[in-house]
């Protein structure tokens, strides 16, 4: 009855039909032709939503415009030697189309460059976390015992500390770059991560199947890689997409004060030379406006992206 | 005192997804006249609990009722929402499925009894003390303690929360209370007791009562009339005696097969399978031969599938049903078969929280080659932690011997490993023994695959067709979801069959399946014994299944067996005040034959005449 | 930042692992956790500081040009000539005494700056936290029981959108809005100065320069709360008891107010408290965008020295503070939960 579609009805009983065996290979292409079949439906199901599928074309275009920058924009306009004869300040016009910054450089100009920082860190960020969070949480919700509550300890700790907190203190004492932000961010940002991965571990791991599998003469290995590993998977691929944009704004953050490579572009490093040259107070407002506006475009796209690859995967959210 | 009137009632949901519009019931009349009882009696999806929500317009936005129903003769679609809301509980109250969810976990007792009194102030309870005192006097009602008034839902049992269910049912003095499953989920004692409890209090107070449930033999206990529902129409209504014994209509008669009388002689070691009729109103399972009621005919198929006679049926009288056509031929002599398992001085004993609690209390028994023994006992007796045990899941107490083969059971590496193959395991709920992410084909070959067995493809469909999934082939790509209830839980046996063991531990095994299918796979248990020697051990809770089914029989109460020995010894003759009170607090659908049930009726209660059924008298509420 | 949605499931399940009990085991095991939370911080702040790749001293003489003499004096001066565990243990003593050495932007005790910019703080993050909650949980319920309503759209969706928002861009275009253009208030700093203290104009001063930062923080973190407030409401709405409640006879109202909130409540009060942290965390930006002379612009200050006694004493601050609220938390979660109270 809990069945969705109504039971399916093998075919008549085919003459012969108990002669033939198929060998390992079709049933191997069977299982790839169900995974095609999934893979469309669950596209069909994502793009049945409107504002993620804007979402995601928003999503291709920053995409597109970071990897194309060195094209649309040479590298050598963002060199301050060659910008001398440039206006400061000037407001968005024809032929500033986003404005100038304190050092005469095209605002759209640094903006293209530091999309790909930006973009950069953030996916590098939270792919990082997503595998120390996955590890951790299958870890935590699969064993048992004094390991489960260190790994717990462990897990409640980083959870409690905001990541913010943690990822200026480590990236005060190392070495400035983009890399140490990644590092900084990945290794504080998980928690979340592993808490989600945690429950759905233990709800995975107090179905039957897996102690049919246990009954059956499985070992760890194999129930964490083909029963554990596979029901957390598609929640963990929804969840590093919402944590990009997290990522994105903690990036922006630690730029803007100031613990950024202080030679790349990114749009926190924007906003704090913004800040540093007093722009909300002396009305330079699309030196402000442009990049938050950027990273509120980007981020909410990641998110509303996110969301509904969260909804596909675990469909009792699908009344939110 | 209001009548309830469903009047071509007609309720679907409207549903965004492709599927459309679901009509859940399709023109439904029916009338309960004031003071009278109905019972509707329905498997899963049958749209008998959307029935009764809606005379008090309960139902969720996206159902749209047509025809009418009339509550004390007004049709309640007319009503104000104000009008509908002084009606609820005060005329018609609901005992919900399940106290579990259906009481509030942050609010006491009282406190949830005490709000419907105050929403309903028109009677004799104006002053909170009034309903204070009221609020102890029904908990009394309802053999509660008044220190229970204080107590979170968590902190009460299954069967105390229905209690209180109950209680609030009853506070406002309504006309009529609508009992949705009350007793499901609850043991068979506490079952006996809640049911018992209701329809005294109904009885009592002239209430009329509307009781669902997908056990026929429950609403027989209880009711007066009984309406059958089947995918959202009532089939068959009638009196609870011709409904319980001469039914019309095959669904139906499917439906009271499925619980065996223990102590029938027809449905010993013949569980219930499909009928004929029945199979052709539901095409669930073609690949099965259908099998017409109680007989094994796929005998041409497989010589020696049908149930063999038990070799110690002490019932003189031919069985009032044709013999099935092969029998005995395979019918394997359990009793002088070597031993295969046996347990001695078995105990596990947990700690928690410095406190050590005894699961399993010291218990020997054995398991034949090709006996098929069944493990009885209720919630909390420890069945489920010893069969555990017995797998080597879960580990016993020191001083524990327990052997296969006369060797001492392995508890880590290859040795463990290798006994996997001799001993598996099914268990209750097939949905979730299944990972909803392999196909049929990939759960049957995971076994295959730990153990590096070979030849997977043709394992895999010898297992399924020994399974009686046939033709193997059309299952292999299926995945769980898109099979009924009963094929999983033949996907489940057959993975488990893969690796050829000589035992099969089923916990439970049709405890979460619909009544029609539970027959098939209990049938099913039979054939392997029949076709492959195989030996089962089969947990439950349920003894018409011990009785439909096993050789032998074990009863466990708190951790120890109370009581083993052949079932028509124990279920027939049993000993043990414990095995007296299950039997006699089992529903059941039919008299005794003459002279069957000596044991039972000493037991009380089961021997219920027809004559007896249908009033409001009380079941027998013996050993308390 | 994760799914808001999901915690609220995580957070239902965790509390029935710790079932049972009475009050001081349960109060011994909350506060043991929280004290080994804290045992990990303080180790964190002295292997952060001293283990990874270069010393302070070797940090700061990377930042600015020094001599080798003044190297050799301020490895001194922080006991880093000494040998390993002998500096572990003047740290650990030092913990407990309070003395987390002198800051070398200001040239005074860090404990004593600490001391000077605690409470600004806590008023900041205080009234924001007080307004977030209320606020956020107040619509977060409106929103969930009227899901799908012109209401429920633009409560959830502006909060979706601040929760995209970097807090302290929102504190740069509020600064931008409010003090440089429209001049309405002051933008920065905490009082103006040479006004007598807990007079009526101090009073009215110190709330003008509280505006803006707290409405920056608030508008962050009760967009959280909203969400996580309405998904746990939602959890609860196919509930069995609410049909109880509804068969009783009760209003919507009251079936929302009496028995469907309290229970949203439960998962609802660990995130809300757990996500003051971040609360704390955003108090960084912010009090560096408005010159709020409270830890988080310390914090600012000492990054850019860079000031690592300070950062390092900020850290340990922060983190205890953050750890007591989840202490507070669990314990309040005690009292609104019986299954917990009374198991």
């Amino acid at each position: 009855m809990s069945t969705q579609t109504p039971a399916r009805t093998p075919g008549s009983p085919r003459p012969g039909a108990g002669g033939a065996q198929p060998g390992p290979a079709s049933a191997r292409a069977i299982a790839w032709d169900r995974r095609r079949r999934s893979l469309a439906r669950i596209w069909h199901e994502f793009a049945s939503d409107r504002l993620a599928l804007g979402a995601l074309v928003i999503l291709g275009l920053v995409v597109l415009a970071a990897i194309l920058a060195p094209v649309i924009a040479p590298a050598r306009m963002l060199d301050v030697t060659q910008l001398l004869d440039q206006p400061r300040f000037a407001p968005p016009s024809l032929a500033h189309p986003l404005g100038t910054d304190d050092q005469g450089r095209e605002l759209w100009v640094r903006m293209i460059w530091g999309s790909r920082v930006s973009l950069t860190v953030g996916v590098a960020a939270t792919l990082m976390s997503m595998v120390i969070g996955t590890l951790v949480g299958m870890a935590a919700g699969h064993f048992t015992g004094w390991v489960a509550a260190v790994i717990m300890r462990v897990i409640d700790f980083f959870l409690v500390l905001p990541s913010l907190i943690l990822a200026i203190v480590l990236s005060s004492v190392l070495e400035r770059g983009v890399l140490t932000i990644v590092i900084a961010l990945g290794v504080t940002s998980w928690a979340g991560t592993a808490r989600v991965v945690r429950s759905q571990t233990l709800s995975a791991d107090s179905r039957l199947y897996i102690e049919r599998a246990r009954v059956l003469g499985a070992g760890h290995w194999h129930i964490i890689g083909k029963h554990l590993f596979p029901a957390v998977l598609p929640l963990v691929l929804a969840n590093t997409t919402l944590t990009v944009g997290g990522a994105i704004i903690a990036e922006s953050t630690l730029s803007f004060l100031g613990l950024g490579d202080p030679t790349k572009q990114s749009w926190g490093t924007i906003l704090k030379n913004a800040m540093d040259s007093s722009a909300a107070t002396s009305g330079y407002w699309w030196y402000i406006l442009t990049p938050g506006i950027a990273i509120l475009i980007v981020v909410l796209a990641f998110t509303l992206v996110g969301r509904a690859f969260e909804t596909i995967a675990n469909p009792t959210l699908r009344s939110r | 005192m209001a009548d309830l009137v469903f009047d071509d009632v007609s309720i679907t949901y409207s549903t965004r997804s492709a599927r459309g519009d679901i009509r859940a019931v399709k023109d439904v009349s029916l009338d309960i006249p004031a003071g009278g009882t109905l019972g509707i009696a329905g498997e899963s999806g049958s749209g008998k609990s959307t029935l009764i929500m809606a005379p008090l317009r309960l139902l969720p936005d996206s159902a749209t009722v047509t025809g009418r129903v009339l509550l004390g003769g007004e049709d309640v679609a007319d009503l104000s929402f104000g009008q509908m809301r002084a009606l609820r509980w005060d005329a018609a109250s609901i005992v919900f499925q399940g106290a579990l969810h259906s009481l509030n976990p942050v609010r006491t007792v009282a406190w949830q009894i005490m709000e419907a009194l105050s929403h309903h102030t028109a009677k004799s309870w104006q002053t909170p003390e009034a309903r204070r005192a009221r609020m102890l006097d029904l908990l009394a009602s309802v053999d509660l303690a008044p220190e229970h008034a204080k107590a979170y839902p968590h902190e009460l049992s299954g069967g105390q929360k229905q209690r209180v269910m109950i209680a609030m049912a009853l506070a406002c003095e309504p006309d009529i209370i609508i009992a949705d499953e009350p007793t499901t989920a609850l043991d068979v004692i506490v079952q006996e007791q809640v049911l018992a409890l209701l329809t005294a209090r109904v009885a009592e107070a002239g209430i009329s009562l509307v009781m669902i449930s997908h056990d026929l033999s429950v609403l027989a206990q209880v009711c007066q009339r009984i309406a059958v529902m089947k995918d959202g129409e009532v089939i068959e209504l009638g009196s609870a005696q011709q409904i319980a014994t001469a039914a019309h209509h095959p669904y139906t008669r499917a439906l009271a097969d499925a619980f065996p009388t223990i102590g029938d002689p027809a449905s010993r070691m013949r569980p219930a399978r499909r009928s004929a009729a029945a199979a052709a109103a539901e095409p669930v399972e073609p690949a099965k031969p259908a099998n017409p009621a109680g007989e094994g005919t796929a005998a041409a198929a497989k010589p020696a599938a049908s149930a063999p006679e038990a070799p110690t049926d002490p019932v003189p009288d031919a069985p009032s049903r044709p013999a099935p056509e092969a029998p005995d031929a395979a019918a394997p002599d359990y009793a002088s078969a070597p031993v295969l398992l046996e347990a001695q001085g078995l105990s596990v004993t947990f700690s928690a929280r410095g406190r050590r609690v005894s699961a399993v209390d010291d218990v020997d028994f054995t398991v034949r080659e090709g006996e098929i023994m069944a493990l009885v006992g209720q919630s909390g007796s420890g069945k489920t932690t010893l069969a555990r045990t017995l797998l080597g899941i879960q580990e016993p107490d020191r001083g524990t011997r327990v052997t296969f083969r006369g060797e001492p059971i392995p508890t880590r590496g290859r040795a463990l490993k290798a006994f996997r193959r001799e001993v598996q395991l099914v268990l209750q709920d097939p949905s979730g023994s299944l990972n909803p992410r392999l196909s049929v084909y990939e759960a049957v070959a995971e076994g295959l695959r730990i153990h590096g067995m070979d030849d997977e493809a043709r394992r895999v469909a010898e297992a399924l067709e020994a399974a009686e999934l046939r033709p193997a082939q059309d299952f292999f790509e299926s995945i769980p979801q898109e099979l009924s209830g009963g094929q999983r839980q033949r996907v489940v046996i057959a993975g488990a069959l893969a690796l050829g063991p000589r035992l099969l531990v089923a916990d439970e095994p049709v405890a979460s399946l619909d009544a029609s299918v539970r027959g098939e796979i209990l049938g099913l248990f039979l054939d392997l014994r029949a076709r492959l020697g195989l030996s089962a051990l089969i947990i439950t809770h349920d003894l018409g299944l011990a009785w439909n089914i096993a050789d032998t029989v074990a009863v466990m109460h708190s951790g120890r067996i109370v009581e083993k020995g052949t079932v028509d010894d124990v279920l027939l003759h049993p000993q043990h005040d414990y095995t007296k009170r299950l039997i006699a607090a089992a529903p059941s659908l039919r008299p005794l034959p003459e002279g069957a049930a000596t044991g039972a009726e000493a037991g009380g209660g089961t021997g219920h005449g027809p004559a007896a059924r249908g009033s409001h008298a009380a079941p027998a509420r013996d050993g308390r | 930042m994760t799914a808001l949605e999901t915690q609220v499931d995580s957070a239902a399940e965790a509390p029935a692992g710790r079932l049972g009990g009475g009050f001081l085991p349960y109060l011994a095991g909350k506060v043991g956790g929280a004290l080994i939370s804290l045992g990990m911080v303080i180790l964190l702040g002295f292997f952060a500081f001293r283990l990874l790749p270069g010393d302070p001293v070797a940090k700061i003489a990377r930042e600015r040009p020094m001599s080798a003499d003044q190297i050799a004096q301020l490895r001194h001066e922080y006991g880093l000539d000494k040998p390993f565990l002998a500096q572990f243990w003047d740290y650990i003593v030092n913990v407990f005494t309070g003395n987390f050495g002198t800051s070398y932007v200001y040239k005074m005790p860090v404990s004593d700056l600490i001391a000077q910019y605690f409470w600004p703080t806590i008023l900041l993050t205080g009234t924001s936290a007080v307004l977030a909650i209320v606020l956020g949980l107040w619509l977060g319920q409106k929103s969930a029981w009227a899901r799908g309503s012109w209401f429920d759209k633009i409560a959830s969706g502006s909060s979706l959108v601040l929760w995209s928002v970097p807090t302290f861009w929102l504190a740069l275009l509020l600064l931008m809005l409010f003090g440089g253009i429209l001049h309405w208030f002051p933008t920065g700093g905490m009082v103006t100065a040479n006004l007598a203290p807990w007079s009526g104009a101090w009073l009215i001063s110190i709330v003008a320069h509280l505006v803006l930062p707290v409405i920056t923080l608030t508008a962050v973190v009760y967009a959280q709360y909203l969400m996580v407030m309405r998904a746990s409401l939602l959890e609860e709405m196919s509930a069995d008891y609410l049909t109880t409640a509804r068969a009783k006879g009760l209003t919507e109202d009251e079936v929302r107010t009496k028995h469907a909130v309290p229970n949203a409540l439960l998962p609802t009060v660990t995130i809300v408290f757990m996500h003051i942290g971040g609360l704390i965390a955003g108090a960084v930006t912010v009090e560096a965008v408005f010159s709020w002379p409270g830890l988080g612009k310390l914090t600012f200050e000492a990054i850019h020295g860079p000031d690592l006694p300070l950062l390092q004493g900020t850290f340990v601050v922060f983190s205890a503070i953050i750890i007591v609220m989840n202490l507070i938390a669990d314990l309040v979660y005690r009292q609104l939960d019986p299954r917990i109270r009374r198991a």
